[in-house]
């Protein structure tokens, strides 16, 4: 590992920051920040930087570069660097860290028995890390607040980061946490000795009462699927809270056959009826272990949420078929190119589906598991 | 061209089915059955499908031309894959054929028309005559015609009236087909009903399954569990749960000109019914020899694959299935560019077909759609090492190998457990007497009354 990526992690930390404070910038909207922010030429020469670093100390992307005859001497624009599928994390160490300076690793939270994708970091790229979910999440979580963040009473419903220390997500409860200066007693969930999440449900609901009582507006955040156990639960007791105005869900990531099943419309009806949160109130996330930067998507009035990347992330829909960005209004699968993925690979490809919109994306769900219209057997992917 | 409205298939997609609809169907099927089926003879109705399946081999058939029109949408499979299954599949349906199916299965042809002695037992003074099940119903899985175009086939031949329940979206060819039977002989015809609704219908299935005596299904081992305990035990229930395939390849045979031969035939093999069949191979396993290696066998298939790909282009595949294959091919790349055991070539700015070499002889289930493993094994015991996990699961082998191998491999495989050994480039092509799964598909159907005297 060269100091050249240092120097890049600590320049774009600087650069992410200045986002906040750029006066002649156009203003962050609901839709999303303005992709301006951080403009396309700005963001090809930061890219193609990083790449050219990357593909000279990551030795398992470099074989990948090379068999695909893209070299830094050959990659022109950011659209052209080789993308890695996020599966690949599952198998390689896709990473500029040598193996002891791998401090931390972030697993994906499988849906199978497979081993799960792992994503190193060490202090440097935590804090690239942790400056890009905090400036983007203030913007795009708390719009118009982040001077009063310490207003909000904080509810997470993950487990404390001690007992999941490998999730990007619980890692990102714990920026946020520190960030407001919340206490540690935010976390409301745990893990139960199968290995699931689980929610501390007394503890939830005094903590949201309480929060009622005292008018102050709520910060939660949680899962698709602990949100439907913390929703079950306030029915099954005939349950129905109005959290203070002001108050904020996000909510993110699917429900991995960890709860029943609700779509995007049913789980926000849901949560509107429950807590008293109107879905204007409501944000989307999507992230993944694999990045470092988050995609947001509030509510539009003219049709499907879109999610928008954080500007120094780009997202582009590219046709499973042959390789190429989609057309407006098009599916295809999402690859994303995080600048903030300073020490592993920048450019990722998901299993996970879009429709490209003008600037964002609305998800589509994920690439099929194939099941065969005839008569084989189910085919077990990679 | 439209179809008249024979069979609740032709019905507008929006029209409502109900349970007092399928209870008078059943009855109707029954009546007519009694009327105008029971009673015909063998040879009346091999004559029969005889020439409905010469009538399908017509280019100019109208309704084999409706099939190849409308299959591609309806489907999702190419025009020239569909033409190519049908022929394959009609061109078995031949009197000759059947008369085998019936010796083969029954012990004689005439066995379902009146008591025969039957040669084998060597009892002359016992008498035997098979009887079909009166109201035989199939629940149809996949949207490849042939398990339920056998079916109907079996069927008619035991005399049954049958009621042929479709997935959605898969009806297509039973039901031209259901018209075929109709338009040689309308009588046989309204003894014959086709339906689609998704499977697990309650509503519509008790009334229907309270009137079957026999019921024929494909699928996963939790459909037909979830089926069979519908059943009052009286009905019988013949299930074909999922099967896999895979093709092996004696490296003997990989010399000269064979060796490109037997990659086109791999390729007939994969191309067939985009690869979505039991009897597709997934993996093809080439064993060690004088020839090719596996991995130039792999280029060779690519080859292959690349020009039946012009001739018999796969179907267009909707953009979730797209992204598992693009998603796999990514994956198989990184692979690929970390150790030379992984290879992997693919068809250009598009999915239509992959052949992935990997030297784990590990089987890889394939998610079809022509996404083939080629695999060295140094022998034939290594290859049934590798494939141990699906044991059990497997329909058939394509074989490939020197006729002094080919005998004692067709034993080591039959006794490990597979059931069908082909040579290659005839996997997706088995005969009218094929034993499915191991089982007499027609002999299943049918009862014995003995008669001593």
């Amino acid at each position: 590992m060269t100091s050249a990526l240092s120097n890049f992690a600590r320049r774009l930390r600087v650069r992410i920051e200045s986002t906040m404070r750029d006066a002649s910038a156009p203003a962050v909207t609901v839709a999303g920040t303005p992709a301006s922010l951080f403009p396309d030429d700005e963001f090809d020469a930061w890219a193609l930087a990083l790449f050219a670093e990357q593909f000279a100390c990551n030795p398992s992307y470099h074989r990948i570069c090379v068999a695909a005859g893209k070299t830094p001497g050959t990659v022109e624009h950011w659209t052209q660097i080789p993308t890695v599928p996020t599966t690949a994390f599952k198998e390689f160490d896709l990473t500029c860290l040598p193996a002891d300076k791998r401090e931390v690793v972030f697993h994906s939270s499988g849906t199978t028995r497979q081993s799960p994708s792992r994503h190193f970091h060490h202090a440097e790229s935590l804090a690239v890390y942790e400056t890009s979910l905090w400036t983007e999440f203030t913007r795009r979580v708390l719009p118009g607040e982040s001077e009063e963040v310490a207003d909000f009473q904080l509810a997470l419903l993950t487990p404390p980061p001690a007992q999941a220390p490998h999730s990007s997500l619980v890692h990102m409860c714990e920026t946020v946490r520190r960030r407001m200066g919340a206490p540690e007693t935010s976390y409301l969930g745990c893990v139960h000795p199968e290995g699931g999440w689980t929610l501390n449900y007394e503890q939830t609901c005094s903590r949201l009462a309480a929060a009622c009582m005292a008018a102050q507006p709520v910060l939660l955040l949680g899962t698709g699927f602990s949100l439907v156990h913390l929703l079950d639960h306030l029915a099954s007791r005939g349950q129905r809270l109005s959290l203070p105005p002001g108050s904020r869900v996000m909510e993110t990531g699917g429900y991995k056959g960890r709860s029943r099943t609700l779509t995007q419309a049913e789980l926000h009806a849901l949560i509107t009826a429950r807590l008293g949160v109107p879905p204007a109130q409501i944000v989307c996330e999507y992230g993944m272990s694999e990045l470092s930067s988050q995609a947001y998507a509030a509510e539009t009035q003219t049709g499907p949420r879109e999610f928008l990347f954080a500007p120094w992330a780009r997202a582009r829909i590219i046709s499973p078929e042959t390789g190429q960005e989609v057309r407006l209004g098009e599916t295809g699968l999402i690859q994303v190119f995080d600048l903030a993925n300073v020490f592993s690979v920048m450019a990722i490809q998901t299993e996970d589906l879009g429709v490209r919109q003008a600037a964002g994306f609305v998800l589509a769900g994920r690439a099929a598991q194939a099941e065969p219209r005839g008569c084989s057997l189910l085919p077990t992917p990679p | 061209m439209t179809l008249p409205a024979y069979f609740l298939a032709d019905l507008p997609p929006d029209a409502e089915l109900t349970a007092q609809l399928i209870v008078e169907a059943s009855q109707t099927l029954k009546r007519n059955r009694a009327r105008y089926l029971a009673d015909r003879s063998t040879a009346q109705l091999v004559a029969l499908l005889d020439r409905v399946g010469r009538d399908w081999l017509d280019p100019g058939y109208p309704l084999r031309q409706l099939a190849l029109a409308e299959g591609p949408n309806a489907l999702g499979f190419s025009r020239e894959t569909l033409a190519t299954g049908l022929d394959d599949f009609f061109r078995q349906l031949t009197a000759e054929n059947l008369h085998r199916l019936l010796r083969q299965d029954l012990g004689a042809a005439e066995a379902l028309d009146h008591p025969v002695v039957l040669d084998s037992t060597g009892e002359p003074r016992r008498r035997t005559l098979a009887v079909g099940p009166e109201f035989l119903v199939h629940i149809a899985a996949g949207n490849l015609p042939n398990p339920t175009l056998t079916s109907m086939v079996l069927g008619l031949l035991t005399r049954a009236a049958q009621f042929v329940k479709c997935a959605t979206g898969t009806a297509l060819l039973p039901q031209l087909f259901a018209h075929s039977l109709y338009a040689a002989d309308a009588k046989l015809g309204a003894c014959l009903e086709v339906a689609v609704w998704p499977g697990g219908c309650a509503r519509l299935e008790t009334p229907l399954f309270a009137a079957a005596d026999c019921l024929t299904a494909t699928g996963s081992d939790a459909t037909l569990a979830a089926l069979r305990a519908q059943l009052s035990p009286a009905t019988r229930f013949l299930g074909y749960g999922h099967r896999v395939s895979f093709a092996c390849v004696a490296g003997d045979a990989l010399t000269g000109g064979r060796a490109r031969q037997l990659a086109r035939a791999a390729a007939v093999d994969v191309a067939a019914w985009d690869q979505l069949g039991c009897l597709s191979p997934q993996v093809i396993y080439v064993t060690q020899g004088n020839g090719l290696a596996a991995d130039q066998f792999a280029e060779l298939l690519a080859e292959e694959l690349a020009a039946r790909e012009q001739t018999h282009p796969r179907g267009r595949l909707p953009t979730d299935l797209a992204a598992t294959l693009a998603s796999r091919r990514a994956f198989y790349a990184v692979r690929a560019a970390h150790s030379g055991d992984t290879r992997v070539w693919q068809s250009p700015e598009s999915t239509a077909w992959t052949v992935v070499y990997e030297a784990d002889p590990q089987f890889q289930s394939s998610c079809g759609y022509r996404w083939v493993y080629v695999k060295p094994a140094p022998d034939l015991t290594a290859v049934l090492h590798g494939a141990d996990a699906v044991r059990g699961q497997i329909s058939t082998v394509g074989l490939a190998a020197p006729e002094e191998q080919a005998a004692a491999w067709m034993t080591t495989l039959a006794r490990w457990g597979v059931s069908r050994v082909c040579p290659l480039g005839r996997m997706q092509q088995p005969p009218l007497t094929w034993r499915h799964d191991g089982r007499p598909a027609l002999g299943e159907l049918i009862t014995w009354t003995d008669w001593e005297d």
